[in-house]
């Protein structure tokens, strides 16, 4: 195709997006309604894409050693555990430095302080195993307990194992609404094409006549369903980023310990913007060729 | 000595005859138009055509004519690849239509010029623009789209209206703006139903000289009319066409119906 013809195309379907401007608005808005909506879907996916792996990150087996072990045998128990296969790094916790971690995470001193009566650590030695495979950790979990000396072993993050899980249903029920929704816009977006061939039945008529090829008739009801698509989604994808802006920031003021980690805004924004223009595109396009394939004759 | 005066008459008979060989001697394919048993059914059962065999070469004028639902229009609906042949071979420029892709029928289009009763010009285009219209269409530079749109327009006249909407022309003006739009893309040939059908006789003449200037040119044209004068007048191949079946074919033919 030449660029002349681009241009041409380009200015057609311009053309056709003003004359029926109220139909194109409103199929823009019903975009941006589905993206809206499409858009929440996203931003529980990858967060939730993004905690599981950050989870899996921070996942460990805690196994607690009894209470005063000598120093000889906690080495003894810590090299049997490197030595298991399911075991990517092992390492020695001492209660000391278990009640400063805890101090750091959880922010609020004086609570920790207040923990710590009397000199009394109330923490246990602990000895830290970062699994090979997460999806191994309840193994490797049951494997630690059965070692002598190790009174409790424990790979916790029970909370937000079922957070993800309803997370997850809440992103499928979304995820639905946004489908039925991008069918609806889609609908909507042929309709306004459809004015659009109508109103050019003659000159469509007239280039049949002299031979136009059948991709320079169809490219400008491509563009113009394309470019409702894009236009509908700049709208969503400011409101959802602004939005996703301050609720990250509530959630991360203050010094709250939160299982809930969510996905920086700046790794997020770029995602979120691109699937949603391209998910814009893909609606309207869709929305062209519906038309284009019931009322372009060729 | 009588023979002598005899002599013309003999003359063009084999002048007539040797044109005619000409024409036979060719293989099929190398005529610009070639239709082999054609039939055309409509999907309500109507057989519009019935077994049409028909060839015409390059630079020949031929009229098509018959009464109101002979099949005239779909006669030349099949040269142009509006309808396709129900049964029958259809070979425009030595390509057979009928295994033609469709995404390539634009192709072959180009290298017909269309013209009809109505004009079909559009409303908010100007003379120039129509005609333009064409050449963009089939993806011209720009560059050569001026000079272009302007030589065909002078050479139907209206040089001096290139600027006019169609609603500020006269139908023959308009008519011929839809020859200009015909011809700027140098078709092989030209298909013309009923061009004069809306005309008064005065401007149906003029568009029939001009249609015969552009044929002097080398341009093929395939024309269906009722206008008995204007046939009985040129002289020039006449097909008949009486439902859906070629009656007759005159190489200097006359109208031949009362109507
Ligand atoms: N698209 C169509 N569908 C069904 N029948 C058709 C169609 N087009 C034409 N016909 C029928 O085919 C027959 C031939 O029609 P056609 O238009 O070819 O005649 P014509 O010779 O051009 O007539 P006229 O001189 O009135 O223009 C007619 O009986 C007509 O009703
Ligand atoms: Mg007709």
């Amino acid at each position: 195709m030449k660029i002349e013809t681009t241009g041409r195309h380009f200015r057609e379907a311009y053309r056709g997006i003003m004359k029926n401007s109220w139909m194109s608005f409103a199929a823009m808005g019903t975009v941006a309604v589905t993206l809206l909506i499409f858009g929440v879907f996203l931003i529980f996916a990858f967060n939730i894409n993004y905690l599981t792996k950050e989870l899996d990150k921070q996942l460990a087996v805690r196994a607690s050693l009894q209470d005063g072990t000598p120093a000889a045998k906690q080495v003894e128990i810590l090299n049997k555990l490197k030595q298991n296969p399911l075991v990517k790094t092992a390492d020695l916790v001492p209660k000391d430095k278990g009640l400063e971690e805890m101090k750091k995470s959880w922010g609020d001193a004086n609570f920790i302080e207040g923990l710590k009566s009397g000199d009394q650590n109330p923490l246990p030695d602990i000895i830290r195993l970062e699994p090979k495979d997460p999806k191994k950790v309840k193994q490797l979990e049951a494997e630690a307990k059965k070692i002598s000396g190790i009174v409790a072993a424990d790979s916790g993050g029970g909370v937000t194992q079922t957070l993800l899980g309803f997370s997850g249903v809440v992103r499928n029920v979304i995820l639905i609404f946004g489908l039925a929704l991008s069918v609806l816009a889609a609908f909507l977006i042929s309709n306004t094409i459809k004015l659009t061939i109508i109103a050019r039945r003659k000159e469509i008529e007239v280039m049949r006549l002299v031979g136009a090829s059948n991709w320079f008739i169809r490219w400008p009801f491509f563009i113009e369903g394309a470019f409702i698509g894009i236009t509908g989604a700049i709208l969503p994808i400011g409101i959802l980023l602004i939005l996703y802006q301050a609720f990250y920031n509530t959630i991360n003021s203050g010094a709250a310990y939160t299982v809930i980690q969510m996905m920086p805004v700046t790794s997020l924004g770029s995602y979120l913007a691109v699937s949603t223009f391209i998910l814009g595109a893909i609606i309207g396009i869709f929305g062209s060729v519906l038309s284009v394939r019931k009322f372009l004759k060729i | 000595m009588e023979s002598f005066r005899e002599i013309p008459d003999y003359l063009s008979l084999v002048i007539g005859k040797i044109a005619n060989d000409k024409r036979c001697a060719k293989t099929e394919g190398d005529f610009m138009i070639e239709m082999h048993d054609v039939w055309k059914v409509y999907p309500n059962g109507i057989e519009a055509l019935r077994g049409i065999d028909v060839k015409v070469d390059q630079g020949e004028f031929v009229y098509i004519v018959g009464p109101s639902g002979a099949g005239k229009s779909s006669f030349i609906k099949l040269m142009y690849r509006e309808e396709k042949p129900t049964h029958g071979v259809v070979l425009i420029n030595g390509v057979n239509v009928k295994r033609v892709r469709d995404w390539k029928i634009p192709y072959v289009r180009r290298r017909i010029g269309v013209v009809f009763q109505d004009y079909k010009l559009l409303p908010h285009l100007s003379a120039y623009e129509n005609v333009a219209f064409a050449m963009e269409a089939v993806e011209t530079p720009k560059r050569e789209m001026r000079p272009r749109v302007q030589e065909v327009l002078e050479l139907v006249g209206l040089g001096d209206r290139m600027k006019a909407l169609p609603s500020q022309l006269s139908g023959g003006e308009q008519q011929r703006v839809s020859i200009a739009r015909a011809i700027v893309n140098n078709p092989t040939f030209i298909i013309a139903d009923e061009p004069t059908g809306n005309l008064d006789p005065e401007n149906s003449w003029d568009i029939m000289y001009l249609l015969e200037e552009i044929n002097a040119r080398g341009t093929t044209v395939v024309m269906a009319t009722h206008n008995k004068e204007i046939v009985n007048t040129m002289r020039q191949r006449v097909i008949a066409i009486e439902q859906g079946v070629i009656v007759r074919d005159e190489l200097e033919g006359e109208y031949g119906y009362e109507d």
